[in-house]
């Protein structure tokens, strides 16, 4: 009784990754543990991904 | 005046917006409706013909009347952080901030009610139609005999989930997959089920819209490439390309048709260069291709956000949420 789309379905992405930032209300922006900006880390926001359009997410309806 | 961003404190990607309103000396509230009644409060009074009302968060106060624009990204559940969170309370909290938001003149990326039926993939391929995109061949049934007389004719098949989102329980992802050319399509009777033509693709295309300004980054794939663009793992990164002029028409077209400020198209581009509708998110993530083509998404977004909220939309539809 499983529906066709199902049969193609995989175990979802771990997304609950750690990151290297925090949300400062104050700011209104997440920081790193050295005060700078995360979102001005283009770099490192690559290398996490936390951007990125993933299939899978609780959080990300639209990717 | 100020821009209202409602999402989820981990939305680093809306960190890339903020930076340039903050820079830019636009105020900016920022708040998750999870958070309410918590860490969020809202208040409003109709009274004497008139509306006054209030949101504070993080030690911020904001009058309802006083926003130029509403940017709704990736907000929580209303009050799913409260207290004793419960469906009734969400649903209280919801009703009343976004009823109120809904009051007011503020711009919105985009309104609800456009959201939500954005939201739709096959309203979405019947306006790519409707505004000239190429759309893959589709069949959306339950009818198992329907799937089989579908892949009769087109032998080389994708499915995806209808409505786009995963099952939870428990948690897995239905990508984009290829149907075997034996697949047995009975189980097509116990869930609608979206079978495409494939398109045998050379480039991803994924075209950021907002307002009027598209931006277009394409990320060249092999033929062995997973079917599904957010599962490829491939590292080519994203470059810049051109909108041909046909396209960007039919883009707006279809933006405006949907009563969009900002959506996130995606193409498969085949080997004659013909770029074939996808999907459009309304919502779509975009940080992943500022941070690799350097093209100004988060800037654009910024200064939409940023425009006074004087101005009106020619349309009367409610959406406000075009640009002329």
């Amino acid at each position: 009784m499983q529906p066709f789309a199902l049969n193609y379905a995989r175990p979802a992405a771990e997304l609950e990754v750690s990151t290297p930032y925090v949300y400062d209300s104050g700011l209104q922006l997440n920081v790193l543990s050295d005060g700078r900006i995360a979102a001005r880390d283009h770099a490192l926001m690559r290398e996490l991904g936390t951007t990125t359009s993933t299939a899978g997410s609780k959080t990300h309806f639209d990717d | 005046m100020t821009v209202l961003i409602l999402t989820s404190e981990e939305d680093v990607t809306a960190d890339m917006v903020v930076v340039h309103l903050n820079a830019s000396g636009v105020p900016v509230v920022r708040l998750d409706p999870a958070d309410l009644t918590g860490g969020v409060a809202l208040s409003g009074e109709y009274v004497h013909g008139a509306f006054r009302g209030h949101l504070s968060s993080a030690g911020r106060l904001v009058s309802i009347e006083g926003l130029r624009s509403v940017w709704i990204r990736r907000p929580g559940t209303a009050a799913a952080r409260a207290a004793v969170p419960s469906g009734w309370l969400t649903e209280e909290a919801g009703q009343a901030l976004y009823g109120m938001l809904r009051g007011c003149d503020a711009r919105w990326m985009n309104h609800p009610d456009a959201a939500r039926r954005a939201r739709h993939k096959p309203w979405q391929l019947r306006v790519a139609q409707r505004c000239g995109l190429p759309v893959p061949a589709t069949l959306i049934t339950t009818f198992p005999q329907a799937a089989r007389d579908f892949a009769d004719r087109y032998p080389d098949l994708v499915v995806k989930p209808v409505s786009g989102t995963h099952p939870q329980d428990p948690p897995r992802a239905v990508p984009t997959s290829r149907v075997a050319p034996d697949a047995d399509f009975s189980a097509v009777a116990f869930g609608p089920t979206l079978l495409q033509r494939r398109v045998a693709k050379r480039a991803d295309i994924r075209l950021t819209v907002v307002g009027e300004r598209l931006l277009a980054a394409r990320r060249a794939t092999d033929a062995e490439a997973e079917v599904d663009v957010r599962f490829d793992t491939s590292d080519v990164p994203w470059c810049p390309v051109e909108v041909a002029p046909r396209v960007a028409e039919a883009v707006r077209a279809y933006m405006r048709e949907a009563e969009l400020a900002y959506g996130a198209f995606d193409f498969a581009e085949d080997a004659d260069g013909t770029w074939w509708f996808l999907e459009c998110n309304q919502s779509g993530q975009f940080g992943f291709i500022e941070v690799d083509t350097g093209q100004p998404i988060a800037l654009g977004i910024a200064e939409w956000l940023a425009r006074p909220a004087s101005w009106r939309p020619s349309r009367v539809n409610g959406a406000r949420a075009q640009v002329p």
